[in-house]
């Protein structure tokens, strides 16, 4: 059983290279960026003399990790949201691109049930995209740590102390990862929505998938004159009760330049407990259950001759 | 003998549309029967209910399952080549023997080897399914299916598309690196001149509904035609042909249970081919 979920989700790696084509391009153009920012930032401001994480006119310790924390908050919102696009391109192809060339055929002619591939797709989706994201965020900073080390090393700081020493890197990654899988759970609904629609639409599964979603609400304003499918749709993931009240745009003081050690502890704003007990993860976890069961359910009984 | 295949009074519709009409057959172990039919007839429909891919009225028993209910432990015996097009295109050759091995009980990764070793794509494992030709991913797919230790074998169309050579070699392939007296084969396919001389058994349906269901030994004892012309044509015509048609101005007719010793003198006999057996039969259905 498990070993056969291994085979079918390392089928789903295989058939959609962007799982981790599209996260490595994002990284190379993050770093890249940030290299250029460094050249354009110790070129440019004599105040800066040290490139942008080790610079010298960073107040102390507290703020240095702050920045080199923003920074990576920054550039994790990014593959965040490259994340989001790519879940929805992926699940809404994963169970229409095979009828459409017609290899469901093939499949289906292998000991495999219907249940065990719709399942593969929906683990992929939840857990294989997000973990190679993660994967891919942890090289990023890696590398951009290396590349700001070089440079802090040839303005004569001392990198140990200005870079590794100040970055909270676990912390960093560890938040990355809850953020990450938790945002991927939080939104299943979608992701199950998506996957039923791509096992029973003939045509466009992303016309078929947005559609409802912007004709509701409509529907819903014309006879109510309310919002509350839009919201619960598109709201939704502001709403993620992952984080503590703390609002994490305003984690560092911009006006004073001072922060707090404890604030930038990325992790001490996050509730892991909070999300685990939410009434609303586990009712979008169900909800995304019954369209996966769905999905099977079209799947082994659609005939399209 | 043991039957590999029992229907009774299987019937599938499509809301109005009656594609299998209340059908009855057995196909025993260790034959190779031919599924012909006209487009429509309802082939693919019974071959999809056998597969377990729809559902349908009546009782069928594959390998003595319910086919759509227990379609996993069915597909752990049986094989099919549905269409040469469906092996997905973007796999690799390497990737789709290593996933086939991971997912099937029954596959022997030597002896798909040892297959393909023999075909032009052992030289391509690297390449994708679509820079492959049409022929070679036949090849590459009887390959796998050959490798695959099943009791039963459904072919549908499996050389539609392909050239002549190809489709020679298909089934020289089929007899032997897949068949023996433990295995059966369920092949439908328009080109029956190229099977007849391969199959065991032969089953014509037509209009959902089998019009003909009988070993090809005994189609030479139930079936004749007769090369005759002019008067003696007349005198046979009374006896009762199923079908009649003209070629460099003789006639040629087709007689069902025949009585030799009458026909004897009239002209020379034959036996059939399946072609015009299979055209006289639908003639006769329709008519």
């Amino acid at each position: 059983m498990i070993g056969n979920q291994l085979a079918l989700i390392r089928r789903e790696i295989w058939e959609h290279r962007s799982i981790y084509v599209t996260p490595i391009a994002i990284a190379v153009i993050v770093s890249l960026v940030s290299l250029a920012g460094m050249v354009t930032v110790s070129a440019f401001d004599k105040e800066v003399n040290m490139a942008l994480f080790g610079a010298s006119n960073i107040a102390g310790d507290a703020e240095r990790q702050a920045a080199l924390t923003a920074f990576f908050l920054g550039t994790s919102w990014i593959f965040l949201f490259a994340l989001a696009i790519l879940i929805t391109f992926y699940t809404l192809d994963s169970l229409y691109a095979e009828r459409k060339d017609k290899s469901i055929l093939f499949w289906r002619s292998l000991p495999i049930t219907d249940a065990e591939t719709v399942v593969s797709k929906l683990l992929t989706a939840l857990f294989v995209l997000p973990l190679v994201t993660v994967a891919v965020i942890i090289l990023t900073h890696l590398v951009n740590l290396v590349i700001t080390s070089g440079w802090v090393i040839v303005k004569g700081g001392n990198a140990a102390h200005l870079i590794w020493g100040s970055v909270p890197l676990f912390d960093n990654w560890a938040a990355a990862l809850i953020v990450t899988v938790a945002s991927a759970l939080w939104m299943s609904p979608l992701i199950g929505w998506f996957l039923f629609v791509s096992a029973f639409t003939k045509r466009s599964p992303l016309l078929m998938a947005f559609m409802p979603l912007i004709i509701i609400p409509i529907i819903e304003w014309i006879f109510f004159r309310s919002k509350i499918f839009a919201s619960a749709v598109f709201g939704r993931g502001e709403m993620i009760p992952l984080f503590r009240e703390t609002d994490i745009e305003h984690f560092f003081d911009e006006d004073r330049m001072v922060v707090n050690e404890e604030v930038v502890r990325l992790l001490a704003h996050i509730d892991v407990g909070k999300f685990l007990l939410s009434p609303s993860v586990w009712i979008g976890l169900v909800v995304c259950g019954l369209f996966a069961t769905a999905a099977i359910y079209v799947r082994r009984y659609r005939d399209d001759s | 003998m043991t039957s590999l295949v029992t229907a009774r009074g299987v019937s599938k519709n499509y809301g109005k549309i009656c594609a299998v009409d209340n059908v009855s057959f057995d196909i025993d172990k260790g034959k190779i029967m031919g599924l012909i039919g006209p487009n429509g007839a309802g082939k693919t429909t019974l071959l999809k209910a056998m597969l377990g891919l729809t559902d349908c009225d009546g009782d069928l028993s594959v390998l003595g399952l319910n086919p759509f209910r227990q379609r996993k432990e069915l597909m752990r015996n049986i094989c099919f080549i549905a269409d040469v097009a469906v092996l997905p295109r973007w796999i690799r050759v390497s990737q789709l023997l290593d996933f086939v091995e991971s997912m099937h009980p029954n596959f022997s990764r030597e002896k798909a080897e040892a297959l393909l070793a023999n075909t032009k794509v052992n030289a391509r494992r690297d390449a994708r399914v679509r820079e492959l030709s049409k022929g070679m991913v036949t090849q590459l797919h009887l390959a796998i299916i050959a490798a695959i230790d099943a009791r039963l074998l459904v072919l549908d169309e499996p050389t539609l598309g392909l050239d002549i050579i190809f489709r020679k070699e298909f089934y020289a392939n089929l007899l032997s690196d897949y068949f023996d007296e433990e295995r059966t084969i369920l092949v439908t396919t328009h080109q029956v001149e190229e099977i007849e001389n391969i199959l065991t058994d032969i089953m014509f349906i037509n209009e959902g509904r089998i019009i003909l269901d009988a070993s090809m030994d005994s189609l030479g004892d139930e079936y004749v035609e007769l090369l005759t012309s002019g008067e003696k044509a007349e005198h046979a015509r009374n006896i009762g042909p199923i079908a009649e048609r003209d070629v460099f101005g003789k006639k040629i007719m087709l007689f069902e249970k025949p009585d030799r010793a009458r026909l004897e003198p009239l002209g020379e006999l034959h036996t059939p081919s399946v072609a015009d057996l299979f055209v006289a039969k639908v003639k006769g259905a329709t008519a």
